[in-house]
């Protein structure tokens, strides 16, 4: 069994994947100018924000062509060492932090997102993928083909839960579900455990309230969520909430959002960049990603459908619904329609590891698109 | 492996599904657009007057940091309110109208005024312009009289440190200065921002975390012209904890002042804790030259001189030990049981190996000396002897057994190791064989091997107390106006250096004879009423140079340096000292009288002057 199915096929299908491409350089683009926008009330340290990001992004567009030259299967190969590395990480990052934080009591964690748990996600995926592959077909009402794959994304996710790091726990949870569901389930026991999960949700609430202090669970609460409402009082809500609607049709102008410049948004550059977005390119500016995040979704499924084997198709889905979940839980707690957990946006926040992450994840998706009639 | 079903299966199994999916994004896209629609188009005027009117901003609220105690609570750093007048370039009316205004009360010349308003102009419109620091207290009431209802100005408090004991402690406190650009990636992780201070050196440096606290935050709501109206919510700030230090100041003031020489250093600690009572450093500076920040001029002054007052030479300054190390090699020999305490060796004034001549300091030599007396008058040629005796591995195996060698671990920022050399290390170093000359030079001291005064203080600790490294600390206690102690200083022992206990206490006995004997080398320090144990050490800086003449013709930086090793542990509370006259001549003469005053006044007994001479 060779290692590195380094197949001698540049892709047989003969198009090169140009839309995902596309849309991911034009998405870090514009994601580029928002940043550089974020930064710049900053001052000399603003600079180094948009310095870091061109940084990783040039890695990203490399990288990505790159990795192009292997075949997609070399993943199925490589599923279960990738995800015990990631694990590993994982593991070895909440000992170290948890070293620091414990030593020097009063030392901040500050925004640190640790890297392992950007690239879990892409784990994640790929183990799925590999072990869902046989599902089509076998139409399954075990609730262990349910708990099984359900286990694999659970434990990376509670390590990243650990952290702290509410929001990428989340969102490594709704992958997976949301690959499962897809892959094929039987439709009661999709019932039952939905309705399980569910209930898990009260359970988890009552338990808090009666167990902890109500000191404990707010500590509990901003211990997870560490940067935001930290006057919690609706305060940064509130803040989004203008910066968007005051936006208008056109938006106030490249650097000229006084929202941002004011520094009304203490944390902007990362998760509530699209509030930035929303006040100096205005609804139009708004729309336009949208589309072009609909775009990449759309073009995801079209290259899940036709796929070469099941595999490729769970890669394309796992990959798509990854950027699905990011933008619309990012951009719903911007608007205010969620609370606030710490999604980044896909291609536009401040953020190398999720930036590269990105860029990967694109990488695969072309691969599996350039590679559907190999066969 | 993959799977390979059949395309045709496959897509008939995923279609509807990819379907759905479809669906249930393009529903999403369109939720979000009807939401952007409601915010942005219909509710749009409104949010665009809520933004014009913002005025509810957030604001740092900055912590203040702990101070620096002495171990009696004496202050050595505290923070005090510094006021600076700023400008809101985006906000301000008429630039013009406030020339006149600010340069009488700032007393800012009139062009200077204006050059700084165009200046502000380059800066983020919405973003403070510092126009004055370090306003009196009388410029801030006339200012703010004057200024009261005018937009875009603001008065700023700023805390600035004050050190009232100036030069006192300098090296130990350290300084604080504004976050560099390379501290600055990793120093932004932790909540700082361009133009936040951080401690440089010393204890600012080292309990950087402790002393800064926790920022708070604070919602200000403010009306058109700019006054604040009230707060809404507020994060207090953490204030930074206090940090004890084992210092006393009262001694560490007058150490640093009856060590009337050029250079040099003295560290004196407790040896049954290892709690340090003085670290003085020579030459010094002022600390309040650092705050709020120092000029250029200035630092340049401190950086080019070529005594280097910026260095602390307590715990980077590397001498050679000499005849202070004397004690490391008697206590070997008689471990090891080389010698016995009343072998005698001949000191004839100098001994030939391997077509060398090696000197003792007394030309005329001691003639047959045991080794009681050989400590006392501190003859080179019985070393040498016991050199010869030990080789020198061991006698690196005892000097690192002393804590020699490898860092105290005190805690200060850049304490150097020193160093033990050995053949094997010369080999390395060098590529270059062990000279039998140079165990000789080894014994008493000298060669390679160097030392920092720290290292030599416990050292003369670990004899004092019969035995025990320990480790020194600087900090007796942490304490947190929130939380109480948040660390309190129990004593480390490193380690029981493993030699015989009579071994020592006959090297302890001999050095007690150093002072209280007539012909002892450290007799300056004798006070009658305490009984002091010592060793001098006259260190020489040019190598196998054996001068003869006088010691003021000497040039300075040719001179010897003066090395004093001194403990009292016949009281309740005891003392090991070392003091260390850079370029000072000799041990007993220089250095000892330094180490008996401090003595007398930590005893609280008069200092009646030398008694012998």
């Amino acid at each position: 069994m060779d290692f590195i199915p380094l197949k001698s096929n540049l892709p047989h299908s003969g198009k090169f994947e140009w839309p995902i491409i596309m849309i991911s350089m034009i998405l870090s683009g514009i994601g580029l100018c928002l940043v550089y926008s974020a930064t710049v009330p900053f001052g000399e340290a603003g600079r180094l924000y948009v310095m870091r990001q061109i940084t990783w992004c040039s890695l990203g567009l490399v990288l990505a062509p790159v990795l192009l030259i292997f075949d997609y299967e070399l993943l199925d190969h490589w599923a279960l060492r990738l995800y015990i590395i990631i694990i590993v990480a994982l593991i070895l990052v909440w000992a170290t932090g948890r070293v620091t934080y414990g030593s020097k009591r009063w030392m901040q964690m500050g925004l640190m997102r640790f890297q392992p748990s950007e690239f879990a996600k892409l784990a994640v995926i790929i183990i799925l993928a590999k072990y869902l592959q046989t599902t089509p077909g076998n139409a399954s009402t075990q609730l262990m083909d349910v708990l099984r794959p359900l286990a694999l994304a659970i434990l990376p996710a509670f390590l990243v839960l650990l952290q702290p790091d509410l929001g990428t726990a989340c969102v490594i949870t709704l992958i997976s579900f949301s690959m499962i569901v897809f892959a094929g389930v039987g439709k009661r026991l999709l019932l039952w455990t939905g309705i399980g999960l569910l209930a898990l949700i009260p359970i988890a609430m009552f338990l808090s309230d009666h167990l902890l202090m109500s000191y404990q669970r707010r500590r509990l609460f901003s211990f997870l969520n560490p940067s935001y409402d930290p006057l919690g009082s609706g305060y940064h809500l509130l803040q989004s909430q203008i910066a968007i609607g005051s936006g208008g049709l056109l938006g106030k102008g490249f650097l000229q959002g006084t929202q941002n410049q004011l520094m009304f948004l203490p944390v902007k550059h990362t998760d509530f960049i699209f509030a930035i977005l929303a006040e100096e390119w205005g609804f139009v500016g708004c729309a336009v990603v949208l589309f072009l995040f609909l775009g990449l979704f759309l073009r995801g499924m079209t290259i899940a459908g036709k796929a070469r084997d099941n595999f490729g198709t769970l890669l394309a889905f796992g990959c798509t619904v990854s950027f699905f979940w990011h933008v619309t839980i990012n951009v719903a707690m911007v608007m205010g329609l969620l609370p606030v957990v710490g999604v980044p946006l896909s291609f536009l926040s401040y953020g190398g590891s999720a930036l590269l992450a990105s860029f990967l994840a694109v990488s695969i998706l072309a691969n599996v698109a350039m590679r559907r009639s190999a066969y | 492996m993959s799977d390979f079903l059949r395309k045709e299966y496959s897509a008939e199994y995923f279609g509807p599904r990819i379907r759905v999916a479809v669906i249930i994004f393009i529903a999403g896209a369109a939720i979000f657009l009807a939401r952007l629609w409601q915010l942005q188009l219909i509710e749009g005027e409104s949010y665009i007057e809520m933004a014009k009117n913002n005025r509810v901003r957030m604001v740092r609220l900055p912590a203040s940091r702990g101070r620096i105690l002495d171990c009696n609570g004496r202050t050595l750093a505290e923070d005090n309110p510094s006021f600076t007048f700023s400008i809101v370039p985006g906000e301000i009316e008429n630039p013009r109208d406030m020339l006149e205004p600010c340069s009488a009360i700032l007393g800012i010349p009139q062009e200077k005024m204006r050059g700084l308003i165009e200046r502000s102009k380059t800066v983020p419109r919405f973003m403070n312009y510092p126009i004055k620091k370090n306003m009196t207290l009388e410029e801030v009431s006339l200012m703010k009289s004057r200024f009261m209802s005018s937009k875009g100005v603001l008065l700023e408090v700023k805390p600035l440190r004050l050190y009232p004991g100036g030069e006192t402690l300098c090296h130990v406190i350290g300084t604080m200065g504004e976050v560099s650009a390379q501290e600055l990636p990793r120093a932004a992780k932790l909540g700082y921002r361009t133009g936040d201070l951080l401690g440089k050196s010393g204890i600012e440096k080292e309990y950087e975390t402790y002393l800064r606290g926790e920022e708070g935050w604070e919602e200000v709501e403010i009306d058109a012209k700019g006054r604040q109206l009230g707060h809404r919510s507020r994060k207090a700030p953490r204030a930074g904890a206090d940090i004890e230090l084992t210092i006393d100041y009262d001694l560490q003031k007058y150490s640093e002042e009856i060590f009337i020489h050029r250079a040099g250093s003295i560290v004196a600690v407790d040896p049954d804790s290892g709690r340090i009572l003085a670290m003085v450093s020579k030459p010094g500076y002022d600390l309040n030259l650092f705050s709020p920040s120092i000029t250029d001029r200035q630092w340049k002054r401190l950086r080019n001189d070529p005594l280097h007052p910026l260095e602390n030479r307590s715990v980077r300054g590397l001498y050679s030990p000499a005849s202070a190390f004397k004690i490391i090699t008697a206590t070997a020999a008689l471990h090891e049981k080389l010698i016995r305490p009343d072998q005698k060796f001949n000191c004839a004034g100098k001994l030939e190996l391997a077509g060398q001549a090696f000197r003792c300091w007394n030309h005329n030599g001691h003639g047959p000396i045991a080794f009681r007396r050989a400590i006392v008058e501190s003859c080179d040629i019985y070393f040498y002897e016991l050199g010869r005796l030990l080789g020198a591995d061991k006698i690196a195996h005892y000097a690192a057994l002393f804590g020699l060698g490898k860092p105290t671990g005190l805690g200060l920022p850049h304490e150097l190791p020193g160093l033990i050399p050995s053949p094997a290390w010369k080999g390395r170093t060098y590529g270059d064989s062990w000279k039998d000359g140079e165990t000789l030079n080894f014994a008493i001291g000298q060669g390679y091997l160097v030392a920092t005064p720290i290292q030599l203080a416990m050292m003369t600790a670990a004899v004092a107390n019969r035995g025990k490294l320990f480790k020194p600390s600087i900090v007796r206690r942490i304490r947190s106006r929130d939380e109480g102690i948040v660390f309190d200083h129990e004593p480390v022992v490193r380690w029981t250096i493993p030699v015989d206990s009579n071994a020592l206490d006959m090297v302890r006995s001999a050095m007690t004879a150093v002072v209280s004997t007539s012909r002892g080398t450290g007799r300056r320090a004798l006070i009658p009423g305490i009984k002091i144990a010592a060793k001098t050490g006259t260190s020489q800086v040019i190598r196998d140079k054996q001068l003869m003449i006088e010691s003021e013709q000497i040039p300075y930086h040719e001179r010897t340096h003066a090395i004093f090793v001194a403990y009292v542990d016949d009281k309740p509370k005891k003392i090991a000292l070392v003091v260390m006259v850079e370029h000072g001549g000799a041990g007993g003469i220089s250095a000892a009288p330094i180490a008996r005053k401090i003595i007398a006044r930590y005893y609280s007994m008069p200092d009646r002057g030398e008694s012998q001479e």
